[in-house]
């Protein structure tokens, strides 16, 4: 069996030996109805900590202020609800060798209050790369917390810097990106967080085929919203547009006829940036008119320096911006509409003066 | 041409034997059924690319190896169509060169004034049909529309077939200009033939003269009076049938 060293301070015997004491007059079944104030009684000691078999050290103290900051703790929620398998002291001995099988053993507590959200991480790629054998993968306590769970996202930016503990290279491009520039700077409350696009509970695998094709949604989602892009100059168009445009088109069949199947059209991401996006006249960003050619050449390696004319960008046709366009659709728009109807009158009097002819003709 | 007996009373109930008259060359047929099928072929590939995001373009191209194939397909005909508009074209500019390019489809004044006139009859204002040469003012329109027509598409679908390799030497606002002209003049020449050509060859009247070669004496006295009298150098009008003659 797993030997548990206790640890702990000559003071606190003395404190253990005046609990054993109260212990003596309360029924053991005062515990199981919870009361902070019970548990807090060894738990709110500081010094209170465990030497797991693997070598590490526990720390079994519970701040009180902490935990009386806690959501549950608003809420009435005591130390059982979580705890339930300890009903007495002393406790049943602990079964795990490290602090990691101990937190992957107890975070399944929560499930039983929130099992819509638990289930959903059952489908999360978190879920698979934990079965796949990374235990460091994240369980509801490594993003929540534990005894000092809160509102996750007061302020939004916990969102992001609560994800950022593990992709901190994906955090750092996010931080300075247009998006994440306003979360952090100025708690802005239209910019997403991680979740907006990943999903909260049920996070895919974002490299996935599936995934990709239906992320220009994902942008359209405050993109395409008017009252949304008029509070910052932007056009609402763009998703729109878009989806005129060689690629959008592309994009458009894939996703409803083909969403598993790897396709080479440029989705939002491909030319904007994924979590580096910037505005389009910062100098540094990829869609800005200096660096676009190389953008497009990711894709287009051969074209050269006129093919970004090429580009009618997520704008409406405008003589201005985009001439041979304007005219090719003022020709269509004006003169052959004309032509057409004028053949199509001229054949219909036709048909009139034949038919009428005929009938003279058998009159006679 | 001389006429059997026996089939002089069948003239007399005017189920008269007609002359025939040459009106188009083989090498002018063949052009005719080449333009026909690359066109066809053009136009139902086209299609369902032009309108791949409806729900019968995507039922047809329901894989992307379908997409692919049709594309093939429609860059095969693309080819062959190209092919013969360079030979018609060389073949016009030879012509021109020995000086021996016939006048006769090139619009002129006498077009606008036979228009106008076969207006007036089309209006009841007059009951006289104009009388036409070889090639009414209908049939330069019918060429000239898809001789700029088909130009236009073969223009703009180089351009959107070899993109990079145009904007080396082209702006790159002429790529999304030649995307909008091939996929919005196919509809325009594809209603026009429906209209136009298809009522004044098959409707009006049955003229397989562009696959036979020759043109009956009938339809040549009635719609084109000129040409018949140039070539006969009878009067079109007479009643006397020219199978007599």
């Amino acid at each position: 069996m797993i030997m548990h060293k206790l640890v702990l301070s000559r003071t606190f015997w003395f404190g253990i030996g005046l609990l054993l004491l109260v212990f003596f007059f309360f029924p053991a079944t005062a515990l199981a109805e919870g009361t902070e104030e019970y548990c807090l009684s060894c738990h709110g000691n500081p010094e209170l900590t465990l030497t797991m078999e693997s070598g590490e050290t526990l720390s079994l103290y519970i701040s009180p202020e902490m935990l009386e900051q806690s959501i549950h703790a608003a809420k009435g929620i005591t130390c059982n609800a979580c705890h339930a398998e300890i009903q007495t002291y002393p406790h049943p001995k602990l079964e795990y060798g490290t602090k990691r099988d101990l937190s992957r053993a107890y975070y399944l507590a929560c499930q039983s209050c929130h099992s819509v959200n638990y289930d959903k991480t059952m489908d999360s790629m978190h879920a698979q790369v934990a079965e796949a054998g990374n235990l460091a993968a994240p369980i509801c306590t490594d993003c929540h917390g534990t005894h000092d769970i809160k509102s996750p996202n007061h302020p939004r930016s916990l969102v992001s810097t609560t994800c950022g503990k593990c992709h901190t290279e994906i955090y750092d491009q996010y931080a300075t990106s247009v998006h994440g520039g306003a979360l952090i700077q100025e708690d802005n409350p239209d910019v997403p967080v991680c979740t907006d696009c990943h999903g909260v509970h049920n996070i895919q695998d974002p490299r996935l085929e599936s995934f990709l094709i239906a992320s220009p949604e994902l942008c359209a989602n405050c993109h395409a919203d008017q009252e949304l892009m008029a509070k910052y100059g932007l056009n609402a168009d763009v998703y729109n547009l878009y989806k005129l445009s060689w690629h959008g088109v592309d994009v458009t069949v894939y996703k409803a006829r083909w969403p598993t199947i790897w396709h080479e059209s440029a989705l939002c991401i491909d030319c904007h940036g994924v979590h580096d996006i910037l505005k389009t006249d910062d100098p540094a960003s990829s869609v800005n008119p200096a660096n676009l050619l190389a953008t497009c050449q990711k894709c287009h390696p051969n074209a050269g320096p006129n093919w970004t004319g090429a580009w009618t960008g997520h704008n409406e046709i405008s003589r201005e911006r985009t001439p041979f366009v304007y005219y090719t659709n003022l020709f269509y728009t004006s003169f052959t509409p004309v032509v057409l109807w004028i053949s199509a009158i001229y054949v219909l009097l036709q048909i009139i003066r034949a038919t009428v002819e005929r009938g003279r003709r058998a009159l006679r | 041409m001389s006429i059997p007996e026996s089939l002089k009373s069948v003239e007399n109930d005017q189920a008269a034997v007609l002359r025939v008259f040459h009106r188009f060359s083989l090498g002018q047929r063949w052009e005719h059924t080449i333009i026909i099928i690359s066109t066809l072929a053009l136009f139902l590939t086209g299609l369902p690319q032009k309108y791949r995001t409806a729900t019968w373009s995507q039922h047809l191209l329901s894989t992307p190896e379908r997409l692919n194939f049709i594309q093939q397909v429609h860059h095969i005909f693309a080819v062959l169509l190209t092919l013969e508009v360079a030979y018609h074209l060389f073949k016009g500019l030879y012509l021109l060169s020995r000086r021996r390019l016939s006048s006769a489809i090139f619009p002129d004044w006498q077009d606008i004034s036979d228009a106008w006139q076969m207006l007036r009859y089309l209006l009841f204002l007059t009951k006289e049909k104009p009388r036409f040469r070889k090639y009414n003012f209908e049939q330069k329109i019918t060429y000239w529309f898809l001789f700029f027509g088909i130009g236009i598409m073969v223009i703009s679908g180089f351009i959107i077939w070899f993109p990079i390799a145009v904007t080396s030497f082209l702006p790159g606002g002429i790529i999304p200009a030649a995307k909008l002209a091939h996929s919005t003049e196919a509809i325009v020449a594809a209603i026009f033939v429906l209209i136009w050509h298809i009522y004044h060859v098959h409707l009006e009247r049955l003229n397989l003269s562009i696959f036979t070669g020759w043109l009956n004496e009938r339809d040549m006295r009635e719609y084109h009076a000129l040409e018949y009298e140039r070539l006969t150098g009878e009067n079109a009008e007479s009643q006397s049938t020219g199978g007599s003659q």
